[in-house]
């Protein structure tokens, strides 16, 4: 027993302790904490106790806690004498023999090491370990790690916490030291406060000032405790430190100890951590038996001792007034203060309370000194705040990083963003009291203040992060859920307010909202914040508050629209994929038909939901593939696909007159309403179909020659032949729809003119202005622009082009510019100034066009096109490099000032597509801010009575079925206006089909569209993909798990 | 009030309450520790009423605040648990990550009656059988790892569908052989 | 002794003693603060929120009684904001459990039903709760009516800080509170009651009250109880 009595059997405990941590043999440390032995790392520690024995090895081996990348666990620390600290990732037992294999000829494994620690500041003390290992990079070099700064976890995933002689040997134990030996605890309280430490469980009151109450108190008991009862459902970090480093705890709270006269300690901690409690109480031991604790410490006359309680599961019990209840041994109902703890707290006696990150921040304050502390953070917050992100980012851990790091360094830098595919919305500070931040704000600093200026909180430092598959609601209700059910009860507005505020919120997540429901949640949430009697109740109405605050919209489509976007409210939704359909097409239903073959049926179901099912069966966006559950066995249905070949089958063969007839069938009696659709794309022939079937007389006036509009002129044939589009139209035709061809709005006739000949209007014009790009250069002779570019080819007056024509854009139009510039048998290459996977078209156009032979120039933005003799002779580029986030969570493409130069014929600019506004304006409707028409979100009226608008004009740029939406919403609504009454569901037709989920998912995998070989398509205008087989679409059809019958989900996945 | 009898309870082991009584007397929160330790000691995990009276009466606390401390932490059960239990964690991570479908696609399979709209997060059902416990945890602190649950406290991260019916099929085996 | 302060309530000039809460002082003033769970001569418990008042230099609302009064505080009893909140109090109360008056044995002579009509509370907002709650009829001589609970818990008070038996307590959390006797046993069966019905004076409403009478009937003798607690010095 090495009891610590002076000052030399202290260094000696030291020199031992760095012995063991960097031993002249090999060393390696297993990251056995909870998240650690969670991924497996039991078996890997195993794996290298039994490599070690059968090779007879000198090496230690050694489990730490965790270094905070805990997505990445088991993480693995190597030591050999004289090289640097390599930690491992992601490390399985398999592969320890061929670690301690390369080990030994000191070669590290490069695909498994994460990064390396050459120097390691424990704050308390300086280790050195080598250098070395040149391919693998420093720890603070990894994203994940590059701006953290750790004070709080600076030993935790490096030293062995069961082994105090560790601890002492990275400067643990020397500031109680100092402490004891200087015997001036004034002036350690004034240190404090200067240090501007502010505690780190929620509210963020001065520590300094916390203890020098209970140090001024002169009672004869006094009380410390650590509040490690980590409740905060998302925030784990209070486990990570106790489990990675328990001494500072026990350090900082002795410190405390002396700096107020207090002889006793107590740690309330989680029951749910058992592997904390059981570290904890290794430590505590140990302290006693080293005379850290206990009697006449460190041989200099103060007695403090600590206790370990664990809770027994209630969130209130991180009230203060609650967790003393609990340790009286009476249930953890709160109760008012004052008088506060601080007077009267445990037994009566003058009790202070403070989080556990906040007794780790103590020993550095005192080994380096205030200026040094206030020298991290912001003004107001000094420090770091460790925050564990958690959520929909492919990063998850723990992140120590200054206090006043912007949201955005954790999401986006550390976090490294969305999965692939999704955007991420939100993030919700703070946990139950906390609130949710929109991604639009994510500059904001993390500091105690700026939070609570948006209605959220610190609190503990949980950062869970949202996206699009989050449903705002849906969270706001999981977090009343949540306090509802922790509530003590004792006071009435947390308990019956919150129940009631739940009940709301079912409610509106079941459909059954109500208007006036948004205006009383938002009384009843300031009446339970301003009159609850404890911090619970206070602060549970923040998710609720902040939600409608930030994402009110969220709640009026829930409300308004009986529409959850994101797809969780399962109650406002057919299935996923139904509800990710813009159009809302019943997808399930036209699957199964089709599987009971029965065509005609299919046909009808999917026609009725989806006026141009041939054309969207080849160029939807199908964000249907995203959200099937069949993802989580194998592959999505290929739902577009099996539409496709539904309505080919019926279109191009001579089942189309029965079908158009089923159709005509279904139009209503003339209304003698007369309405005007501006603009023949698929969002005006969206309109014109069901107005028509409505009974309304509708005139579509067109500026082009003939109907389609994107779809004939700026689709290529050999992405959708005009004959399929052809037919989708003569069924509109066949039901009345009446068309005025070469017609401009505001040329050949004005909106004055339409509001008195029609009792309404629906405008639809797209997005057919470009643009500006100014480019120097782009006056030459053989820049064109995408739009009239496609236009040309589609009405067969194609540009002409040189050998190698250069394409600028990202998007869909790009691809179809370089895909038709290949068939015209010139050389094309796309230039993009972010990365492929950043690009807006569909991923598969982007694979067939580089299967043709299109190249691709990543991360080049285009500075000056270089002319020769009025034509174009090369294109200059600046390569960019991926910088900060932006807000639509993609890298921002940064120049470098590295210039190429790209010799080509013609350069042709695909950048995006404007609404033309002007003509708007002085047609006296409202623009927004961004430049769209104004229109009623749910009404789809425009500022003038009776013109209604939608698609691109409203939203920008977008796609078909996005666009088609609209027609389809607008029909509904000047429906409703002219006949005073609602009809448009009447025209939805119902079947009898099997209603049973099959039992088993068919083994079939996804069935892919067939491109054409590249040889001959690439030199032809032929439709490049064809369709599935009737027996392969059949298969697809079986795919599909039913998700549209509830009581299949017992095999259906959960979403990701 | 009738001093406790042996004989009336079989599953109440006197000496074993004594001793945890004079080992936790006078400590701060004694009472939760002694009402976890001897429900720890507990066969079926609960605390079976006369157990209560006994340490009610053997402590010098009012029966009505025992029950009211018994009742108030979720960690006490009133009712004998199942021989194994599962957990699935409510956090946030856990259920933005999917753990309400997981929870409620468990709780049907196993054919028990689910909560009632907002008593999800106190959950603790037992199958008839005395086989399984579902409950649920406000958080296991695995946020990083979620959606998780835990089988006879091994923590499983990255849960799915599909996984935990594996697992559900290894308690069953397991049942089986024993 | 205590010291002699001076403060303000709703502008009026009162002196108190140091260490007596706002609602001592306002009641000795003739100043009236709604409340249902404080009753002078138990401990202040600080739940049913309706005593909350405005202290001017705080946004903070405080309850009358518990907050200790302060030389110059001011404090105000009366506002647009406090009635609103209290109304809303009152409402979330009303519909938690089930308070049919018209049937009521204290009907008339209720604390909530009372406040009701004080503060014009006319119409109740939320949807009712509707639980299904027990009635325990055991005891020979009460009867305990969990649909009339407010959860004020003065009886958990009476019991344990006069009487000294500590029968009741409050189990469960949250909306699933409930008063229980002894282990959650039937009143009747109860072996710390001692039948000395304090509790049932002392109950607000008819949650808690005499067997043999009808609607109407009931009224409550706290008075009486106070007096005895100031008496035997219970409570300071």
């Amino acid at each position: 027993m090495t009891r610590i009595r002076d000052l030399s059997t202290f260094n000696a405990v030291r020199t031992t302790g760095l012995g063991k941590l960097r031993p002249h043999h090999v060393r390696i440390a297993v990251g056995m904490g909870t998240c650690g032995t969670g991924n497996g790392a039991e078996a890997v520690y195993s794996a290298f106790a039994d490599a070690i024995f059968q090779r007879g090895l000198d090496a230690t081996l050694v489990s730490t806690g965790c270094f905070g990348f805990c997505a990445e666990e088991p993480l693995v620390n190597l030591y050999s004498p004289g090289q640097p600290l390599v930690i491992l990732h992601r490390v399985r037992s398999e592969q320890v023999n061929q670690i301690l294999d390369g080990l030994l000829e000191k070669n590290i494994p490069e695909a498994l090491a994460l990064c390396k620690i050459e120097q390691w500041d424990h704050i308390t003390a300086q280790i050195d370990y080598g250098a070395g290992y040149p391919m693998v990079p420093l720890w603070n070099e990894v994203p994940f790690f590059q701006n953290q700064k750790k004070i709080v976890l600076r030993n935790c995933g490096i030293i062995n916490p069961d082994d105090i002689e560790e601890y002492i040997a990275v400067g643990g134990y020397q500031s109680l030291y100092k402490v004891l030996i200087d015997r001036m605890p004034e002036l350690v309280l004034e240190q404090l406060k200067a240090s501007k430490l502010r505690g780190r469980g929620g509210a963020g009151f001065s520590t300094g000032m916390k203890l020098e109450f209970l140090f001024k108190s002169n009672a004869a008991q006094k009380y410390l405790i650590c509040n490690a009862d980590e409740g905060d459902p998302g925030a784990y970090m209070n486990r990570n430190e106790i489990e990675g480093d328990p001494h500072s705890l026990l350090e900082g709270m002795a410190i405390g100890g002396y700096i107020t006269g207090a002889t006793k300690g107590i740690i309330y901690v989680r029951a749910e951590y058992p592997l904390a409690v059981n570290r904890l109480n290794k430590a505590i031991a140990q302290a006693r038996e080293y005379g850290l604790l206990g009697q006449d410490i460190l041989g200099r006359g103060f007695d403090f001792d600590i206790e370990l309680v664990e809770g027994a599961g209630a969130f209130v019990c991180g009230e203060e007034t609650a967790l003393i209840a609990s340790l009286e041994g009476r249930a953890g109902r709160p109760r008012p203060r004052p008088p506060f703890p601080a007077e009267k707290g445990l037994w009566g006696c003058p009790t202070d309370i403070n989080n556990v990150e906040t007794w780790y921040n103590l020993a550095p304050i005192v080994a380096r000194g205030p200026a040094w502390f206030t020298e991290t953070g912001s003004t107001t917050s000094a420090g770091t705040k460790v925050i564990s992100l958690v959520g929909k980012v492919r990063n998850t851990g723990l992140v120590e990083m200054p206090l006043g790091t912007p949201l955005s360094q954790y999401v986006y830098d550390a976090g490294g963003g969305a999965a692939d595919g999704h955007s991420i919305k939100a993030v919700q500070t703070g946990g139950p009291s906390g609130g949710c931040i929109p991604h639009d704000l994510f500059d904001t600093p993390v500091d105690y203040e700026s939070l609570a200026k948006l209605g959220s909180i610190m609190g503990s430092g949980g950062m869970v992060v949202m996206d699009d598959d989050n449903c705002m609601v849906d969270v706001a209700r999981y977090f009343v859920e949540f306090t509802r059910s922790e509530s003590c009860g004792k006071c009435t507005p947390c308990r019956v307010g919150l129940d009631k505020a739940l009940r709301t919120l079912t409610r509106i997540t079941k459909g059954e909202g109500r208007e006036e429901d948004l205006v009383e949640l938002e009384e009843l949430g300031r009446m339970i914040r301003d009159t609850s009697l404890c911090g619970l109740g206070q602060s549970a109405p923040n998710p609720v508050l902040t939600a409608l605050r930030h994402f009110r919209h969220e709640f009026e489509d829930h409300i308004r629209a009986k529409r959850c976007h994101a797809g969780v409210c399962l109650e406002l939704a057919l299935s996923p994929c139904e509800n990710s359909c813009p159009l809302h097409m019943n997808i399930p239903r036209f699957l199964q038909l089709y599987k009971e073959g029965r065509l005609a049926d299919a046909f009808e179901s999917v026609i009725m939901d989806n006026p141009l099912p041939a054309s969207t069966g080849r160029v939807c966006q199908h964000p249907c593939d995203n959200r099937c559950r069949r993802q989580g066995i194998d592959e999505s249905v290929n739902m577009r696909e099996v539409h496709r070949v539904i309505a080919d089958a019926v279109l191009l063969s001579d089942q189309f007159e029965e079908a158009v007839g089923r159709v005509l069938a279904k139009k209503r009696k003339a209304t003698g309403k007369k309405v005007a659709v501006v603009g023949a794309g698929p969002t005006g022939l969206t309109a014109a179909f069901y107005l028509a079937l409505l009974g309304h007389e509708v005139m579509v006036f067109e500026a082009h020659a003939d109907a389609g509009g994107m779809l004939r002129y700026a689709l290529p044939e050999y992405r959708l032949p005009n004959s399929v589009l052809d037919r989708e139209i003569e069924i509109i035709r066949r039901l009345g729809v009446k068309f005025t061809f070469n017609t401009a709005i505001g040329e050949d006739i004005t909106l004055n003119d339409l509001g008195s000949q029609y009792n309404a209007v629906f405008l639809s014009i797209g997005t057919w202005k470009e643009s500006q790009l100014y480019l120097p250069g782009n006056e030459l002779a053989g820049v064109f622009v995408a739009l009239p570019f496609l236009e040309a080819e589609a009405k067969a007056e194609p540009m002409q082009l040189g050998n190698h024509v250069v394409v600028i854009g990202g998007g869909n139009a790009a691809i179809d510019c370089a895909r038709t510039v290949v068939r015209r048998g010139s050389a094309a290459t796309v230039i993009y100034r972010r990365d492929r996977g950043d690009m807006p078209a569909i991923p598969e156009e982007v694979d067939a066009a580089e299967k043709e032979g299109v190249r691709f120039r990543f991360l080049a933005t285009p500075h000056r096109i270089i002319g020769e003799r009025g034509g174009v002779k090369a294109i200059e580029v600046t390569k960019t490099r991926l910088g900060e986030f932006d807000t639509s969570g993609r890298r921002r493409p940064v120049a470098t000032g590295e210039v190429q130069v790209v010799s080509c014929t013609n350069v042709i600019l695909a950048v995006g597509e404007d609404v033309d506004r002007d003509f708007y304006r002085s047609a006296g409707l409202t623009i927004t801010e961004s430049g769209m028409l104004q229109v009623d979100r749910y009404s789809l009226e425009s500022s003038r009575e009776n013109f209604y608008a939608g698609g691109d004009l409203i939203t920008g740029a977008s796609n078909v079925s996005n666009a088609m939406s609209y027609g389809k919403d607008a029909a509904r609504n000047i429906d409703a206006r002219l006949t005073g009454d609602s009809h448009f569901d009447g025209l939805i037709p119902t079947f009898q089909y099997d209603q049973t989920a099959p039992a088993e998912p068919s083994k079939s995998p996804r069935h892919h569209a067939h491109d054409l070989p590249v040889a001959i398509r690439a030199k032809s205008f032929e439709e490049a993909t064809t369709a599935l087989k009737p027996e392969e679409a059949f298969e697809e059809a079986c795919r599909c798990l039913r998700c549209d019958i509830r009581d299949s989900a017992h095999f259906a996945v959960s979403h990701r | 009030m009738k001093a406790p009898s042996s004989q009336r309870s079989s599953e109440l082991d006197q000496d074993f309450v004594n001793g945890v009584l004079v080992r936790h007397d006078g400590r701060p929160g004694a009472l939760l520790a002694i009402l976890q330790e001897i429900q720890q000691n507990n066969p079926r995990k609960y605390l079976p009423r006369e157990t209560l009276s006994y340490i009610a009466e053997r402590a010098n606390i009012p029966l009505s605040r025992v029950y009211s401390v018994v009742t108030f932490y979720a960690l006490f059960n009133l009712e004998p648990q199942g021989r194994h239990t599962v957990c699935v964690c409510r956090g946030t991570a856990c259920h933005t990550r999917g753990s309400r479908d997981l929870l409620d696609n468990l709780v049907m399979n196993l054919g028990l009656k689910s909560g009632e709209e907002g008593e999800r997060d106190q959950l603790g059902l037992t199958t008839p059988d005395g086989n399984l416990t579902v409950r649920t945890v406000a958080c296991f602190g695995q946020c990083a790892l979620a959606p998780v649950v835990e089988v006879d406290h091994v923590i499983f991260g990255h849960m799915n569908e599909q996984r935990m019916q594996r697992e559900m099929k290894t308690l069953e085996k397991r049942e089986q052989q024993s | 002794m205590s010291e002699q302060i001076t403060m303000r309530i709703d502008g009026q000039v009162c002196t108190a003693k140091e260490g007596q809460t706002i609602i001592e002082v306002a009641q000795a003033n003739g100043r009236y603060i709604p409340s249902l769970c404080h009753m002078p001569g138990l401990s202040a418990d600080g739940c049913c929120r309706l005593c909350l008042v405005e202290v001017t230099g705080l946004n903070r609302l405080l309850p009358a009684c518990t907050t200790p009064v302060r030389n110059g505080m001011s404090v105000v009893t009366d506002s647009e904001r406090l009635n609103q909140n209290r109304l809303m109090a009152l409402e979330l109360l009303f519909s938690e459990r089930n308070h049919i008056c018209a049937v009521c044995v204290s009907n008339g002579h209720c604390e909530l039903q009372g406040l009701a009509q004080q503060l014009g509370l006319t119409h109740i907002h939320f949807t009712y709760n509707y639980p299904k709650l027990p009635v325990d009829v055991s005891h020979p001589r009460f009867v305990l009516d969990h649909n009339r609970c407010i959860l004020c818990a003065r009886c958990v008070r009476v019991c344990d800080e006069v009487e000294g038996a500590h029968v009741w307590d409050i189990a469960g959390r949250g909306i699933n509170s409930m008063l229980v006797s002894d282990l959650q046993r039937p009143w009747g069966e109860s072996q710390s009651c001692t039948s000395c019905g304090k509790c049932v004076q002392v109950c607000p409403t008819g949650a808690l009250v005499e067997k043999g009478h009808a609607v109407e009937e009931m009224t409550k003798r706290n008075a009486v109880v106070t007096q005895l607690a100031i008496k035997r010095g219970t409570h300071p």
